[in-house]
């Protein structure tokens, strides 16, 4: 009993409550982070996927880039604002595109000079052997209906920049601030290469669409 | 912002019907890679120098081994015999008459 009495006076102790209190406070702050970066998350996955194939035109590459770009943002960014997310997510992904783009880039020039190639992995990119085929597979085959394909084929042929900022504007609904943000580059030159692909889409789906 | 034109609308219909329709390996691969960047949030903070804590642990028990060994503790104590054989061993402990002379006259100071 003297025992229960003397811990209990410890456990009542202001510096042990105001600890455990802290502790608990903690716990609390993370488990609300946790849940509103998982449904951030789940919140632009698939939007954030769409970007990186037709960015990368590789799902494997694609998911990569974006389970690198959402360690990132949760290993680097949680304490952040909420509203920050996005266009930091956003940045993330597109830098993790470019890296990846430009490694395919050296990677194919290396190839070039090798006489063989035996690895499916190291084959230079062939945009028409990896266009959306309604024979790739029972999955893709009811993914993608004429429209998806034109579309998804004429941005995937659109230059980087433009496709970027035709992505994360149009498809993704960031304004220009936030798309400025994620490209890491000015207002003005979001809007010159939205402008740009939106004229390029509109010449070569005009018909279609 | 000017409010987006048809087109703008159709693309973004089309392209948010294809993000609708990613097949269901997809769809699971990327609710793995989110679960896979949550849990980095319960895992506690690793700090840098605790990568060097098993390292430093075994250095400080290889010292610790390293000097117990060598104590002089441990050592045997040296016998008288091996005094006397590393004063006979000096070069220069009879080196002339005159400190044996005195050697003498202390024993004998010593006795009396």
């Amino acid at each position: 009993m003297t025992a229960f009495v003397t811990l209990a006076g410890v456990y009542n102790t202001p510096v042990l409550s105001s600890v455990l209190g802290g502790e608990r406070r903690r716990d609390q702050d993370l488990m609300t982070t946790s849940r509103a970066l998982d449904q951030f998350l789940s919140s632009v996955e698939k939007r954030a996927f769409k970007i990186a194939q037709l960015g990368l035109r590789n799902d494997d590459d694609a998911l990569d880039a974006v389970q690198d770009a959402m360690m990132k943002l949760v290993q680097s960014y949680a304490a952040r604002p909420v509203e920050e997310w996005r266009p930091l997510f956003y940045r993330i992904l597109a830098n993790r595109i470019r890296d990846m783009q430009r490694r395919r880039t050296v990677r194919g020039r290396i190839m070039a000079w090798l006489p063989v190639r035996d690895s499916e992995d190291d084959e230079e990119f062939d945009a028409i052997a990896q266009a959306p085929s309604p024979d790739a597979g029972p999955a893709k085959r009811l993914e993608l209906d004429e429209a998806i394909g034109v579309l998804e084929t004429a941005v995937a042929e659109l230059p980087p920049r433009q496709q970027q900022a035709f992505l994360l504007r149009n498809f993704e609904g960031l304004d220009v601030s936030e798309t400025a943000s994620a490209m890491g580059c000015s207002e003005g030159s979001v809007k010159t290469h939205y402008f740009r692909a939106l004229e390029s889409l509109r010449s070569r789906l005009g018909e279609v669409f | 912002m000017t409010d987006p034109t048809d087109f703008e609308k159709r693309t973004r219909e089309v392209l948010d019907e294809s993000a609708g329709r990613l097949d269901g390996h997809t769809r699971s691969r990327l609710t793995q890679a989110r679960h896979a960047a949550l849990a980095q949030l319960e895992r506690p903070a690793r700090h840098w120098w605790r990568a060097f804590v098993p390292a430093g642990a075994a250095a400080a028990v290889a010292v610790l081994a390293v000097v117990m060994w060598s104590s002089p503790a441990d050592r045997p104590l040296a016998s008288p015999v091996d005094d006397i054989d590393l004063l006979a061993d000096a070069p220069d402990f009879v080196n002339d008459g005159e400190d044996l002379e005195f050697y003498e006259w202390a024993a004998g100071e010593v006795e009396t």
